[in-house]
């Protein structure tokens, strides 16, 4: 892999309190993600897999090393630029799925694009600031180009979140609750959210485990799929030889160290 | 699908629990309307009662006279009263006059001699502007041409008089020579107040003026004014056009002389606002346990929803959304319980007790304040808000993978 890494961590170090001990989590490890990336963080329980994860994901943050993001070390964001990349660069599967059970399929996939900051309405009178544009598509154009801030429409929150549930094969299904899908359906609306705000890398922490072999294998090759229709990286932490099998790359963990990396 | 319908689904995720919490809320709602209504009601009564026991809603007297009590009889006499009288009665707002010429004596029935606290009064004014000949129940109240006279019960009590009875008054004059006329008991008024009752004497003002040789003098006038008049307006008014005539006096309102009615308000603030803060607390209380709950079994959901990119803030937000939307759901159910309750009272027309220094008992009647309920519900909502506020902060605070390793 010759490309520019998305993500670049070195000697990223963790540790966690567990009673009067401190567990050593992770111990100076590198790691890079490229775009496009399918890597599998496959190793034993404890061996810092979901560790890893958390700290690609911007979730929690190394005790050492440094992590860079397009280049941008990662320390230096403020705990809402952290939020705010996470919704635009990252999507995150978990094992349990983590749905939000007071809203319907198509909403749980429309969250994080609501996300998204609203766009200020250009006030005609304020000193300095330019009269929208007479046409609709110079308005968009107007629009697009302020930075971080392209939030869908409600109505095209909806269209996208009904084309991502179609995506992952759930057609159909967008007004129904999660405690009304199975296992594998939960899953794939999980899928769908993580692609929700187009984004550059999707975490998943054991995305197989609560699920029966058949359905592991319809999603690991659903995710396989948008990996390579869509570009979106995925970096998963598994136990499972299914998704080693079906990686580009594996990295091997034990001890929260690198034992092993394979493409 | 925008952060309202959330909230509110959230709100009735867990059914049970906010009906618990919505019940205590609108518990609280209801205490507090209530006791608006009730605490309304009784300064409104307090109000009249004060006005009608004879102070009027402005008095008009020597300025001295609001300030300190009469060295002399009289001391503080308003001489052209008729005058005066004309000017006020002259007024558009003005609806009874009622002239007062107060002073101190000696009442005897022979064999005993008691103090009285006398008022000369002109009974046809009095009649219409004053509760206290509605409290004559022996004879009947003063006739303007008679030397009949009326007496606190008290006061009958200790002279051992009744209707009917010869009186003789002594009193001292303006000038400082003993005078003395004689009178009937013509009507004994139930005073609620023993120790007022045990001195009250009212007499026709031609008799007062008689006994204390002050032609076309009182001490004091006090006015009902019409419905809806502006009392501070009319106190203004009519006390530049007395100057005008020639009579220069001083203005109080009601408020101003009825200490009765200060004591018991701020005393009934204090009580109801005590009760009101035991009250918010114990809603806090109960509602922040509720929501602590709640926060910590969605503390999983809380690390999700920063995991895709929530801000502390906005969860924390959202919480506080709910729990003002739960107040205002339990203040509305609440406002109508309340109407409900107010209605059920005011039909039954429960009888409570008389108050200390009363003679009779009150009817409890609550009135509907728009305010109050508005305040209850703005009371309510708040402390929900805030009471969702400090822990939904803490958890949206927390490391996020603290929260989603929560189970």
């Amino acid at each position: 892999m010759n490309a520019t890494p998305l993500l670049s961590g070195r000697g990223l170090t963790k540790e966690y309190p567990m009673g009067a001990e401190r567990v050593h989590a992770l111990c100076g490890v590198d790691i890079d993600v490229y775009p496009g990336d399918f890597l599998a963080l496959r190793g034993p329980s404890g061996s810092g897999k979901t560790t890893l994860i958390n700290l690609l994901g911007l979730l929690d943050v190394p005790d050492q090393g440094t992590l860079r993001l397009d280049g941008r070390d990662t320390a230096t964001l403020s705990e809402n630029e952290r939020a705010d990349t996470r919704r635009d660069r990252f999507g995150f599967v978990f094992q349990s799925f983590n749905l939000i059970p007071v809203l319907t399929a198509a909403e749980n996939v429309a969250y994080p694009m609501l996300l998204k900051p609203q766009p200020r309405r250009p006030s005609a009178t304020a000193p300095g600031v330019a009269l929208p544009p007479a046409s609709m598509q110079s308005w968009r154009a107007a629009l697009a180009s302020i930075p971080s801030a392209k939030p869908e429409p409600p109505g095209d929150m909806q269209a996208r979140a009904g084309e991502l549930l179609a995506a992952v094969g759930l057609a159909g299904k967008e007004h129904v609750r999660p405690d009304l899908l199975s296992g594998g359906q939960r899953q794939r609306v999980a899928i769908a959210r993580a692609l929700a705000n187009h984004p550059a890398v999707i975490f998943a922490d054991e995305p197989t485990a609560s699920l029966d072999s058949r359905t592991a294998d319809t999603i690991l090759d659903l995710m396989k799929q948008l990996n390579k229709e869509r570009g979106v990286a995925f970096v998963l932490s598994t136990h499972d030889p299914r998704v080693v099998e079906r990686a580009a790359r594996v990295i091997a963990l034990h001890d929260g160290a690198i034992e092993m990396e394979a493409a | 699908m925008n952060r309202l319908t959330v909230a509110w689904r959230n709100v009735t995720r867990n059914r049970r629990r906010s009906l618990i919490t919505g019940g205590i809320v609108a518990f609280g709602f209801v205490s507090f309307a209530l006791a608006g209504g009730f605490m309304a009601q009784s300064f409104d009564g307090l109000r009249l009662s004060a006005i009608r026991s004879g102070l009027g809603h402005v008095q008009f007297a020597d300025a001295r006279a609001f300030e300190k009590s009469e060295g002399t009889t009289l001391e503080f006499g308003i001489r052209r009263a008729d005058a005066a009288l004309a000017v006020l009665r002259a007024d558009r707002d003005a609806e009874v006059v009622m002239p007062r010429l107060e002073f101190y004596g000696l009442v005897s029935t022979g064999g005993t001699s008691i103090p009285f606290g006398g008022t000369g009064v002109d009974p046809q004014a009095e009649a219409r502007g004053s509760d206290i000949p509605k409290t004559v129940q022996d004879g009947q109240w003063l006739q303007a041409d008679a030397r009949a006279v009326v007496i606190g019960r008290g006061l009958a009590k200790l002279l051992n008089a009744r209707v009917g009875d010869d009186l003789t008054l002594l009193v001292t004059t303006p000038d400082g020579t003993l005078n003395a006329v004689d009178a009937t008991v013509g009507g004994i008024a139930d005073i609620l107040i023993r120790e007022l009752s045990e001195r009250y004497l009212a007499l026709p003002l031609p008799l007062a003026q008689e006994l204390l040789a002050a032609p076309d003098t009182v001490s004091r006038f006090s006015l009902i004014l019409h419905d809806g008049a502006n009392e501070s307006a009319a106190a203004v008014r009519l006390g530049s056009a007395l100057r005008q005539a020639g009579v220069d006096l001083g203005a109080r309102l009601w408020r101003d002389l009825a200490v009765f009615y200060q004591q018991v308000r701020v005393l009934y603030i204090g009580i109801f606002g005590f009760m009101g803060t035991v009250l918010v607390v114990i809603v806090f209380l109960s509602t922040f346990n509720a929501t602590l709950m709640s926060v910590t079994e969605r503390t999983r959901e809380i690390g999700t929803l920063r995991a895709l990119g929530a801000r502390s803030r906005r969860i924390a937000t959202g919480f506080v959304l709910e729990g003002a939307l739960l107040g205002l759901a339990s203040a509305i159910g609440g406002a109508l319980l309340s109407l409900l309750i107010t209605l059920i009272v005011n039909l039954a027309e429960i009888h409570m007790p008389p108050p200390p220094g009363m003679a009779k008992g009150i009817v409890i009647h609550v009135q509907v304040i728009p305010v109050v309920y508005l305040l209850a519900a703005l009371a309510m909502i708040v402390t929900l808000a805030m009471a969702s506020f400090l822990p939904a902060r803490r958890a949206a605070r927390a490391p996020i993978v603290e929260s989603l390793a929560h189970v």
